[in-house]
């Protein structure tokens, strides 16, 4: 083979040559952009759920979304919900909130709010959202009672008037719901449903919603928020589905703060200096909801034996920094909560005495039971589900566990005509104010009955007399004295723990704070 | 006038298997459990809502009777609604059907034509990736059989061919994203975006290519036309450039055609892993989701693609190697 030098080889040899020092000279930024943001730059928050695409905050009960509208709409009050001061409230488009009689509440508003289309917050629009919140269909239902059972008057621009009179339930139930019914603009709601209002978010908010791009959605620093212009200028609330590709956009540094972390995440995390890690014991409990208005939970001492047959101490121990530890129907941050002193334990012989009470003794006789639980979204809920599902065995119950993706679980969760699919469902319930009735009604009263299809007339009195109380402290001792405890008689649901919501961010966000429900506070000045 | 024949014959069976395709499809969907009208309905529903919603939406007829409306209207370029997306093109949950504030849907062809071109990006840099180091390495390989360049083509392969794409995505992000902070990773926000997941794809393609390359090659490098192109005194590389690649190309290119079907399948394990938000994601958010339209119109898409692509191989093969019959 020749190696000499001719034409041909020369040429080619020149073309390679500057084709190496060319990309030598190229900067790679050119065709890579930095994925990196330094401070200052805009804050990109990957959730773990998609939202439903109806911006009416009326339309839905969606947590990511109830987030977005965190960061947007304006509330009367905040509440922290700390262990350490479930009840304090800090005031936000309110003053004063004052309970004039048990059915008349007087709401006094700032008067230096504007929404985000520049219209001045007025008493006309706290009244107009009631209104509307209140309407029968509207799919939320937060509202304690319909729209007439409602008489809101304003007396004038900044004075709103909220009476019960005629529903018969007292106006205090609305000093906890004033913290997570957001305040939409009159205006927007006298387009009705299908108008504006389901187009786009405007609130009184620190940040202003801009565009929904695909699963991103992009708010902007508010100019004219009320506490002056927050420092960070560009929110981005992605939704990412997959627990790990959040984890690692964390730490590339794309991501600037991600949500709902395995426990296992939380250790690879807590060693990276870049990285702060924020834990609160959240709003949230998780429940082992029976099939009430079926066999064999129709019979409430089946339930108390399948409670009994639980260690709850082993869930908490598979759950680690994710779990804390709770004993009632209601996370230890909301209004009434205490340790009940009657919520069942594990206890293998009581469980055997129930079970052979009511004519099924060490499980004989019972029908195969199915277990539904979820994978994906909460925790470990297949590692604790396998371990429900082999204590319930060991004591006779002849279940079997069935894990189903999210969507699929979804459509099996809640009762039916003739009871709900499977005979138990695991699920959360996480309501973003001190209100207790947002979980016990929801779930416990018969008008409503969302998962159980419990009808049980002594709990429906109970719950209606706790509501009823003429005052806070009224209400807090039927609580913990009569319903509580009642409930814990008839276990139409255990709840397994109260979930802790952890949240990893670049050190440069910490210091937001960060609700027990997971929305957060960033409205933080320069 | 060949081609002509070619074509008209390969489309009208083009057009049988993507009929074929959807039809399977369509019924799949409709007997594997999980009733999508209580999806979109919501779980609180009652179940006479959910029947009245179904039969508005039809969705009680006779299988046949349903697939035959749909393809009526895919025959007018009508991909339908999408159950659950919104116009805007987020993936949605939580939201109740017979809410009346409840946002106009998106149109499924759109939520295609959005994310078709992000996948064909990728699946175009995945196959440039793969093909480069396929040749380079496999031709290497052929050029010596039994020798280290063969070995090493042999190894290569090997090792890539036993790496989990899943596996392999998480550990190159964080070897090149976030331990030396090369590329970007999660996300698209501009082209640096796909080099990753083009890698990954990448390592998925390259084995069977390399293998291929190198046996096709070793073959024509022993084929009696090289010895006497020796003799005929030309070079030992215009042998190779002209006449051993070009013929070591047709079962490379056949190859391809297949190669590209398992790409569209890696697509959607490694769009998901990267949250790329190209026909893959689409694809696992919708089936998570039992949005049929959805399902339904990326079915036919990407069964149309495959079909198209694997004509232009055979078209293309049959241009260098004008034996061959297809």
């Amino acid at each position: 083979m020749t190696t000499d030098i001719n034409r041909r080889r020369f040429l080619r040899g020149a073309a390679g040559a500057a084709a190496a020092t060319g990309f030598l000279q190229i900067n790679p930024d050119f065709f890579i952009s930095s994925a990196f943001a330094a401070s200052g730059k805009p804050m990109t928050f990957l959730s773990a759920e998609n939202i439903t695409g109806n911006w009416d905050p009326t339309a839905h009960t969606t947590l990511s979304q109830k987030n977005i509208e965190g960061f947007v709409m304006g509330f009367l009050t905040r509440t922290p919900m700390r262990l350490d001061n479930p009840g304090a409230v800090n005031y936000e488009l309110a003053t004063s909130i004052t309970l004039l009689d048990p059915h008349r509440l007087e709401i006094k508003l700032r008067q230096d709010i504007v929404f985000h289309d520049g219209k001045p917050l007025k008493a006309e629009d706290v009244k107009a959202t009631f209104e509307y919140g209140a309407l029968p269909d509207r799919p939320a239902q937060w509202y304690p009672g319909p729209t007439e059972t409602l008489t809101i008057t304003t007396p004038d621009d900044y004075t709103v008037i909220v009476d019960t009179s005629k529903g018969g339930y007292p106006a205090h139930l609305f000093i906890f719901l004033a913290s997570f019914l957001p305040i939409m603009s009159a205006k927007d709601i006298a387009e009705g449903p299908g108008g504006v209002l389901s187009q786009r978010l405007n609130g009184t908010g620190p940040f202003k919603f801009v565009a929904q791009q695909g699963n991103d959605t992009v708010l902007e620093a508010f100019d004219g928020y009320f506490k002056g212009k927050p420092a960070i200028p560009t929110i981005h609330f992605t939704f990412v589905g997959d627990s790990t590709t959040r984890m690692l956009s964390l730490m590339n540094g794309q991501a600037s703060i991600v949500e709902r972390l395995e426990p296992e995440q939380v250790a690879t995390l807590e060693s990276n200096p870049a990285i702060s890690i924020n834990k609160v014991v959240s709003v949230e409990n998780k429940y082992l909801w029976f099939r009430c208005s079926k066999p064999p939970f129709d019979d409430p001492r089946v339930r108390m034996a399948a409670c009994h047959a639980i260690d709850r101490a082993q869930i908490l121990e598979v759950l680690g920094s994710a779990g804390h530890a709770s004993a009632n129907f209601v996370s230890p941050v909301k209004f009434g909560y205490i340790d009940l002193p009657n919520y069942p334990q594990y206890d293998p012989d009581k469980c055997q005495a129930l079970l052979a009470e009511a004519g099924f003794p060490k499980g004989e006789g019972l029908p195969p039971l199915e277990y539904i639980t979820s994978v994906g979204f909460y925790p470990k809920t297949k590692e604790y589900g396998e371990i429900i599902a082999a204590m319930l065995q060991e004591q006779g119950f002849p279940v079997s566990l069935t894990v189903l993706e999210p969507a699929a679980w979804n459509e099996r969760l809640y009762d039916r005509p003739g009871g709900g699919p499977g005979h138990m469902v695991d699920c959360g319930w996480s309501t973003a104010s001190p209100e207790p009735d947002l979980v016990l009604r929801t779930h416990f009263h018969s008008s409503s009955h969302r998962i159980t299809g419990i009808v049980d007339k002594d709990l429906d009195a109970s719950l209606d007399k706790e509501r009823a109380a003429p005052t806070l402290e009224a209400r807090q001792k039927i609580l913990q004295e009569e319903t509580m405890p009642l409930l814990a008689s008839k276990m139409p649901a255990l709840s397994l723990f109260t979930s802790v919501m952890i949240h990893a961010m670049q050190k440069d966000f910490v210091g937001l704070y960060i609700y027990p429900d997971g929305s957060m506070d960033a409205s933080a000045t320069a | 006038m060949f081609v002509m024949n070619f074509l008209i014959r390969r489309l009208a069976q083009g057009v049988v298997i993507i009929f074929l395709v959807s039809l399977l499809i369509f019924t799949l969907l409709r007997v594997v459990p999980g009733d999508p009208v209580r999806m979109m309905a919501g779980g609180m529903a009652p179940e006479a809502l959910i029947e009245q919603i179904a039969k508005d939406m039809g969705l009680r007829d006779p299988i046949l009777v349903q697939f035959g409306r749909y393809a009526t209207r895919v025959v007018q370029g009508d991909l339908g609604q999408s159950f659950v997306r919104p116009a805007n093109g987020a993936a949605t949950g939580g939201a109740t059907f017979n809410d009346s504030s409840r946002g106009e849907r998106a149109k499924v062809l759109d939520l295609i034509i959005d994310a078709l071109p992000m996948t064909l990006q990728l699946a175009a840099l995945a196959l440039a990736f793969a093909l480069t180091f396929s040749g380079l390495v496999g031709i290497a390989g052929g050029l010596a059989p039994g020798r280290w360049p063969d070995k090493l083509a042999f190894y290569i392969s090997s090792i890539f061919i036993s790496l989990p794409n899943f596996w392999l995505g998480i550990v190159l992000t964080l070897l090149l994203s976030v331990k030396l902070g090369w590329l970007p990773a999660i996300g698209y926000n501009g082209f640096g975006y796909t080099i990753l997941p083009a890698i990954i794809l990448a390592v998925e393609l390259s084995p069977v290519l390399i293998r291929t390359l190198t046996s096709s090659i070793a073959a024509q490098m022993g084929a009696s036309y090289v010895a006497v192109g020796t003799v005929r005194g030309l070079s030992r590389s215009r042998i190779i450039a002209n006449h051993a690649l070009r013929n070591a190309s047709v079962p490379l290119l056949n190859l391809l055609g297949i190669q590209f079907s398992g790409l569209l399948g890696g697509v959607v394990i490694v769009e998901y892993i990267f949250d790329y938000p190209g026909l893959g994601l689409l694809t696992i958010n919708a089936v998570l989701q039992r949005d049929f339209p959805l399902i339904q119109g990326i079915a036919i898409v990407t069964s149309a693609i495959f079909v198209l692509i694997n004509i232009l191989v055979d078209l293309a093969a049959t241009s260098i190697d004008p034996r061959l019959e297809y």
